[in-house]
């Protein structure tokens, strides 16, 4: 017996089914060229209907101004920052699936790249839309840009965390969105040489850039996605560290935490495989790629989870030990009072916080656990909950009760405008992730074919006879086999 | 501007060849650019220079075509230059302000004609130059939409323009000429001796006419009990100044109670402390709600208003009076007693002083001024106060005519008993029977609209004038712009209808001339704006003790209250609400409930936990329950057979079974629907009912037979189940034992270590190096030298007692925005300044309305020399200026928001809303789903109110960031006045901050901390024991400055109890 025989017991295969490279092509590309189901309709039209809620109130805020919101004169941001955090943590998984996988060489990552690169790219659009349309005059907007002008020459002020973030997020997008789109290359090209309707022909055409499939061009695609691969790795952990800059280079106790940058990648990546676990659910029954989006899959993402959860709890802890260890009365304030004073007018956040980043994900210890597409599905909609009400803890209940009593703030809840720009953020989410998975191929087709050949079922049914030859023999048909 | 060059090398600076071949040769290769024709870059047809140029210029225009299209706005200028005017430059006329008989010499800004600004006249030594919020923002009220335009007939309730000045006259004089019965005058007090003559000659014209003089905020009391003992019916003078120790009986002589402005200058030379000896007068204080007075005593006793009289009685029984003491509650009888001790220690330096408007009680506290000597120290007999006059028994007899019809005519000047009268609707009916009622008020108030004529007199700032406030001291009215409606003064009335063909501003001319002997005298005493006999020693009066004996008899005699009484009190801001359409003051936060915009049942933290099962204030809990939201449970308070409903505010220090109700709410027209119009917009309310904003509280006082009373005895309320939202600007009750925000310590601890407080300073700052080292230590960064101007600013705790003249005064300034009752309860108050106010009592425990000790401290910007607002800017729209100044470039600003939650004093304040009318984006003040504006808002933009926006300050946007700029305006112009008259910069000549002018007691003091002789370095050098900054550790090295509190009592609650607990705990 070879060592090519030998199956292991440990790690079942990436590609479920008896898959060959045809039946793959046609699993994944056939969406595009079907008719659009009754679900996508429905899904598709209540995403629009949430972005044009979303516009209305923007609008509404833009020419009433920033008073449209429920924010006042101590709580300065709330949930526009919030959500604007929560949005970006949510575009973290996206590129360390793609780039931090790739260059790790974890190959389960194909089944589940694109989608979250597509994620990511959303994500970070509707967490731009958040500072852009917080500004109270957001019509001058560009003064955020160092561009050379005549008023001095006046340039942005170079000390200030919001200009990081500009700077910060940009670069993430437009890295991300390249590696999204060289990725894609292949998969139009496949597109649109299957395409018989004129106009598929021509836009497929235009976006696969010429794509022949020639050796050449997947010489240079491999090295671009490596470069690229290696160009977002530290931006994966950049992003969210500047964002974090945000809070840390504060003097709000509660925001001056040095403990921000690693505690916010952790919880990003944390929310942001949640947010692929949720989609990925749905578009695995929807579009119906059980076979390319497997149990295995949604396993390894759940351990994910379970870890960076865990780590969030750590940075919690650290937080509240810090705050008694260092003893400065304010900081020590904003914990005790503030927060873990569970009667304190918000203490509820940070128990729901606590209890859906820290506790909750503690249940996938259990394998079943991991395993249970319920229970997966459930815990990813409630990691982001919890996710998203960490912003909302760390930004409101630090500055709603600071240094001065005087200032404490009243009661913020969010007004219809401020829900209404949040769910148009869901809108344009949903109406961009609708409209990708209708035009685009959702998994990569080109890079689920490289790993088919190792892993699929049909190995075993089209090597298995072969395994019986002797070694020579398998070698040399191993070789020219599929 | 200077010609300095400056260079980047020694080459560019000695312009050597080589250097200018290097700089040519810059950028050696030639880029292929088109139209080079082979030549250097530079001599392209379009060099690289210009190419960046044209974009830049392009783009800009592009930007300029395609998005800012801003309304047009004309301005037009004057034709024919006016003589001795130069527009852009201010002209200050000496003026007097005259509302409600109080008379305060001011001097008034004009700029390009228009009055934008009230300062305290300092010539005058009545206050020297003080001023309170009323005062400051008493020159909105000239630019008032709702004033009454031209005069009018009102016929059947709807008022008729009567188009000449000629008709009116006749109308009138036909309607007296028919009227039958006599003529009254009911005016406030007039304290004008002009006036006071064409009244005389008025009266004489018409026999049988007589003058009644009517105070809302009556002392008749006060008045009729000088009679009594003394013989001499008027209000002594109080020279608070000459009082070591002084007990008021609830007088709010700190607040509204007669000339508080003046007093609280006196005051407060007792209780600011000199550092080298340092002492202070002792101040107790008895009363049933937590005044401003209160908030600010040593000691404080609480007790129900029916006790009022058996408190001075067992006072002056201490003191040995031959009245018996009657029976009290025991924190009563010793507070009495040691009030007493203190009293009999400083015979001759004390001073008591009560707010009651009864007869006897003031008889008695006369005779305890007779036996503590401060009759002729500091009760002053000689120069009386001649600011109220209205004894209630002569209003009572004059509503009873008119309701008997023995009146015929009434002419109604400056009151509005229609609404302020306790028995309003008897006035009322009264007046429906008198034939002929003429109103000389400024608008058509719940008493003008009953007249039948009314001819609206000019505000005080558009007046010839005088006032007599006590005899000798003169202070005059002069016009400072044209009058903007038809107007007549009230006495050109009095003038014409007698028959005198002189208009009153010749009488006047002629009076004071003849006066004053001469044209240079008269025009000097308009310059000056005061005419002042020499000054002269407190004198005293005969003393009549024959009238104590009764009184001590009827006091004793006087009804026990019921469960519940109510108290009723005056708000700094409204006062008796004769200036309740002004927005400013009705944003003024009160300085101890820090509620703007309403009135409200003051009631005790017993009070409402008895009443609410889940409103106990020293429940954490609970009390973050109660702080959080705006709304607060309402009660109906039922007294003297009528009922108020109204939001109970929980006030520790208030008698727990006492409810206190401020008056001078609640204007509202016989038909709501008219208030808005008649009245005015802000003080109709925001919901538009007309219902005004408020409750008015009036009618719940009583006559007891000589005066009226500001109580009553015999109250019970209801809980109505209901909310009703009360906008407060602060929430929060104690400063949590953070000493790091205020700090106070007792007289004594002082004394005996005067470095407390440096001491706990070098303490907080020991990891940093201490104080001496802290700025290098403190951070990470370099430090830099501060050279020339670095402006500071310190506040003294000590006499700063909150009254909120400069909150106004930086309203009045910076052209700061009113935001409207509806913005502020979503906490969009916009104040550049605020006066923060904490409670602190024993371990936290809120039962015990005598154990509440309160300071105050006014909050600005701090101006940071390391401004956490500064850095997270991302446009650089908040910057630091050379002389020390965190500056605000508005055009800059786009509106994130983040120097506001990193500034950790929140001071900062956003512009929500387009509150001004500034906005890029026209008519986009409807909001209809979220932050609908209040009618103030629109008030404050309408094109008349405007004119009082001050011109040097721009007016800010929607979506802008602003704040305290410490008068930038006020410092430049300052600082370009010294310069053309090429001398040094001299603090308080030159420059003032707005809050520091007003600031009746000199707490603010403003000046160049690098200049060691200015005042603000000797005030920090003085008192350097006392100078704190707030929150130091942070590092954020504010240019303002803190003199803690020193308290003339035993101890410090809350804060220094924990601290010596957590000594103790360490210890043990």
């Amino acid at each position: 017996m070879s060592l090519l025989r030998y199956e292991s017991q440990v790690r079942s295969p990436l590609v479920d089914g008896d898959k060959d490279y045809h039946q793959v092509t046609e699993d994944i590309i056939r969406p595009i060229e079907a008719a659009p189901t009754r679900a996508w309709w429905i899904g598709f039209i209540i995403s629009v209907a949430c972005l044009l809620f979303g516009v209305v109130s923007v609008t509404t805020q833009v020419i009433y101004g920033v008073g449209q919101w429920d924010l006042n004169r101590t709580i300065g941001w709330g949930w526009d920052i919030t959500n604007f955090v929560w949005w970006v943590g949510i575009g973290h998984a996206g590129t360390l699936i793609s780039a931090i996988l790739l260059l790790f060489r974890q190959q389960w990552r194909t089944g589940v790249n694109r989608a979250a690169e597509a994620m990511t790219i959303f994500a970070v659009m509707c967490a731009g839309q958040f500072p852009i349309w917080h500004m109270g005059r957001v019509w001058l907007c560009f003064f955020i840009m160092p561009y050379p002008n005549t008023r001095g020459p006046l340039w942005p002020n170079f000390n200030s965390p919001l200009l990081w973030d500009v700077f910060a997020i940009s670069t993430y997008f437009t890295v991300s969105l390249l590696f999204w789109y060289s990725g894609l290359l292949p998969d139009l090209a496949t597109v649109r040489d299957r395409a018989k309707l004129k106009w598929r022909k021509a836009f497929y055409g235009v976006a696969a850039f010429g794509w022949s499939g020639s050796t050449k061009h997947w010489q240079r695609h491999e090295a671009l996605s490596l470069v690229l691969a290696g160009l977002s790795t530290p931006l994966v952990l950049s992003v969210h560290t500047i964002v974090s800059f945000d809070f840390a280079t504060s003097v709000i106790p509660g925001w001056h935490t040095t403990i921000f940058p690693p505690y916010f990648v952790a919880g990003a990546i944390f929310s942001g495989f949640a947010m692929v676990q949720t989609l990925l659910l749905v578009t695995r029954k929807v579009l119906n790629l059980k076979d390319y989006i497997t149990m295995e899959h949604i396993e390894v993402m759940n351990k994910v989870i379970v870890l960076t959860g865990s780590i969030v709890g750590v940075a919690y802890l650290t937080e509240l030990f810090i705050s008694w260890y260092g003893q400065n009365k304010f900081e020590g304030w904003a914990f005790a009072q503030n927060r873990v004073n569970i009667f304190s007018p918000y203490g509820w956040s940070y128990y729901l916080m606590m209890g859906c980043n820290v506790l909750s994900p503690q249940i996938f210890w259990f394998s079943k656990m991991r395993r249970n597409l319920t229970v997966t599905f459930f815990m990813s909609v409630l990691v982001n909950v919890g996710m998203w009400f960490e912003r909302f803890v760390i930004i409101v209940t630090s500055i709603y009760r600071d240094y001065l009593p005087s200032s404490w703030s009243t009661y913020y809840a969010p007004s219809i405008w401020e829900v209404g720009f949040y769910v148009g953020t869901f809108g344009l989410f949903f109406t961009c992730y609708f409209l990708f998975s209708k035009f685009f191929p959702v998994i990569a087709v080109a890079e689920i074919k490289h790993i088919l050949k190792k892993a699929g079922e049909s190995y075993k049914d089209k090597m298995g006879d072969l395994e019986k030859e002797p070694v020579e023999e398998f070698a040399h048909e191993y070789a020219h086999a599929h | 501007m200077s010609d300095k060059k400056y260079w980047q090398s020694f080459g560019e600076r000695s312009n050597s060849e080589a250097f200018q071949k290097s700089s040519e040769d810059e950028f050696s290769e030639s880029l292929p650019l088109e139209g080079l024709d082979g030549k250097g870059l530079l001599d392209a047809k379009t060099p690289r220079r210009d190419f960046l140029k044209y974009l830049g210029f392009s783009t800009a225009a592009a930007t300029l075509a395609a998005s800012c299209e801003m309304p047009v706005r004309h301005v037009v200028p004057y034709l024919n230059k006016p003589e001795n005017t130069i527009p852009g430059v201010a002209d200050y006329y000496a003026t007097t302000y005259t509302i409600g008989g109080d008379v305060i010499p001011v001097v008034a800004k004009v700029r390009d004609g228009r009055p934008i600004k009230l300062e305290g006249n300092k010539v005058s030594s009545l206050g020297q130059g003080t001023t309170g919020a009323r005062v400051q923002a008493s020159v909105l009220d000239l630019y008032d939409t709702a004033r009454l335009r031209f005069p009018v007939q009102i016929v059947d309730g709807k008022a008729q323009e009567v188009s000449t000045f000629e008709a009116f006259d006749k109308l009138v004089a036909d309607a007296l000429a028919g009227a039958g019965g006599a003529v009254v005058l009911l005016t406030g007090t007039i304290t004008s001796p002009t006036t006071k003559q064409i009244i005389s000659e008025f009266l004489a014209k018409y026999p049988g006419s007589r003058h009644v003089q009517y105070d809302a905020d009556s002392y008749s009391g006060l008045i009729q009990a000088g009679e009594a003992s003394y013989g001499k019916k008027a209000i002594p003078s109080y020279k608070f100044e000459n009082a070591k120790v002084v007990v008021s009986l609830g007088a709010d002589f700190l607040g509204t109670w007669l000339t508080a402005e003046q007093f609280s200058r006196a005051y407060a030379k007792g209780r600011k402390i000199d550092e080298k000896n340092p002492e202070m007068s002792k101040h107790f204080q008895f009363e049933s709600l937590l005044s401003l007075t209160g908030a600010n005593a040593d000691e404080r006793f609480t007790h129900k208003p029916s006790e009022t009289g058996a408190v001075a009685l067992a006072l002056l029984a201490e003191l040995g009076g031959s009245v018996t003491a009657p029976a009290l509650p025991e924190n009563l009888k010793a507070g009495v007693k040691k009030a007493a001790r203190e009293l009999i220690e400083n015979k001759g330096k004390a001073l008591v002083v009560s707010g009651s408007n009864n007869v006897n009680v003031q008889i008695i506290v006369n005779a305890i001024n007779e036996a503590i000597g401060a009759t002729g120290t500091t009760v002053d007999w000689a120069s009386p106060m001649m600011t109220r006059q209205g004894i209630d028994s002569e209003m009572n007899t004059l509503v009873a005519d008119l309701n008997d019809g023995k009146v015929g005519a009434l002419l109604v000047y400056g009151v509005n008993p229609a609404y302020d009268y306790f028995d309003a609707e008897k006035f009322k009916a009264g007046l429906k029977k008198t034939k002929v009622s003429v109103s000389f008020n400024d608008r058509l108030d719940e008493t003008t609209e009953l007249v039948k004529f009314a001819l609206p007199a000019p505000h005080f700032l558009e007046s010839w004038g005088d006032a007599e406030p006590k005899p000798g001291f003169y202070s005059f009215l002069q016009p400072t712009i044209a009058p903007l409606f038809k107007t007549r003064p009230f006495e050109d009335n009095l003038l014409k209808w007698s028959g005198n063909a002189t208009t009153y501003e010749a009488f006047f001319k002629q009076y004071w001339i003849g006066k004053l002997g001469g044209m240079e005298a008269y025009e000097k005493a308009l310059q000056d704006g005061v005419v002042e006999p020499a000054a002269s020693a407190a004198g005293g009066a005969s003393f009549n003790s024959a009238k104590t004996g009764d009184a001590a008899a009827a006091l004793a005699a006087g009804k026990k209250g019921g469960a519940y009484e109510v108290v009723l009190y005056q708000k700094i801001g409204l006062g008796v609400g004769a200036q309740a359409n002004n927005p400013w003051l009705l944003e003024l936060p009160d300085p101890v409930t820090k509620a703007t915009w309403d009135n409200y049942a003051v009631v005790s933290p017993e009070f409402a936990k008895k009443t609410w099962k889940d409103m106990d204030l020293s429940d954490r809990r609970q009390a973050d329950g109660y702080e959080v939201f705006p709304k607060k449970q309402v009660i109906k308070v039922k007294v003297n057979g009528k009922e108020l409903t109204l939001p109970a505010v929980i006030v520790p220090g208030t008698h727990n079974e006492v409810i206190g109700i401020a008056v001078g709410y609640g204007r509202q027209s016989a038909d709501p629907k008219n208030t808005a119009d008649y009245i005015g917009r802000a003080a109709a309310g925001d919901d538009g009912s007309g219902t005004g904003v408020g409750k008015n509280a009036f009618p719940l006082m009583s006559f007891n037979g000589t005066t009226v009373d500001w109580f009553g005895i015999d109250a019970s309320f209801e809980d109505v189940k209901d909310w009703y939202k009360v906008a407060i600007t602060q929430t929060h009750y104690g400063y949590e034992g953070r000493t790091e925000v205020v700090k106070e310590l007792t007289l004594d601890e002082f004394k005996k270590n005067p470095s407390t407080v440096l001491e706990e300073r070098e303490k907080e700052l020991k990891p940093f190096g201490g104080v001496e080292n802290f700025e290098k230590q403190g951070t990470l960064y370099p430090t830099y030298d501060k050279p020339g101007i670095k402006w500071g600013m310190s506040i003294d705790l000590n006499s700063c007692f909150g009254c909120g003249a400069c909150v106004v005064a930086c309203h009045a300034e910076n052209n700061v925005p009113v935001v409207g009752k509806s913005e502020v309860l979503r906490f969009h108050d916009m104040h550049w300044l605020r006066i923060d106010r904490y409670y602190s009592t024993p371990g936290g425990k809120l039962d015990n309305p005598d154990d509440v000790q309160v300071i105050f401290q006014p909050m600005l910007c701090q101006h940071c020399d390391n401004a956490p607002c500064e850095n997270v800017c991302p446009v650089n729209a908040t910057n630091h200026s050379s002389e020390g100044m965190n500056q605000m470039a508005y055009n800059r600003c786009i509106g994130t928001r983040y120097c506001a939650n990193n500034c950790p004093y929140k001071v900062r304040r956003f512009n929500w809303a387009d509150y001004t009318g500034a906005d890029s984006f026209p008519n986009n003040q409807d909001q209809k789903t979220v932050g609908k504006l209040d009618p103030a808002v629109f008030q404050m933009n309408d094109e008349l109110t405007r004119m009082v926006l001050n011109p040097d300050v721009v007016v800010r946007s929607r979506g802008v960031m602003e704040k305290c700029s410490f008068c930038a305006q006020r410092l430049q112009e300052g600082k370009l006045k010294a310069k053309k008259e090429n001398r040094v910069l001299e603090d308080m000549v030159d420059i003032q901050t707005a809050c520091q002018q007003a600031c009746p007691t000199d707490a603010i003091v403003f000046g160049n901390a690098n200049d060691s002789k200015s005042l603000i370095s000797t005030t920090r050098a003085e008192h350097a024991q006392r100078l704190f900054h707030v929150i130091e550790e942070v590092h954020t090295l504010p240019n303002i400055n803190y003199l803690a509190k020193v308290r003339h009592t035993e101890e410090v609650y809350g804060v220094a109890e924990e601290g010596k607990e957590a000594t103790a705990e360490k210890h043990s």
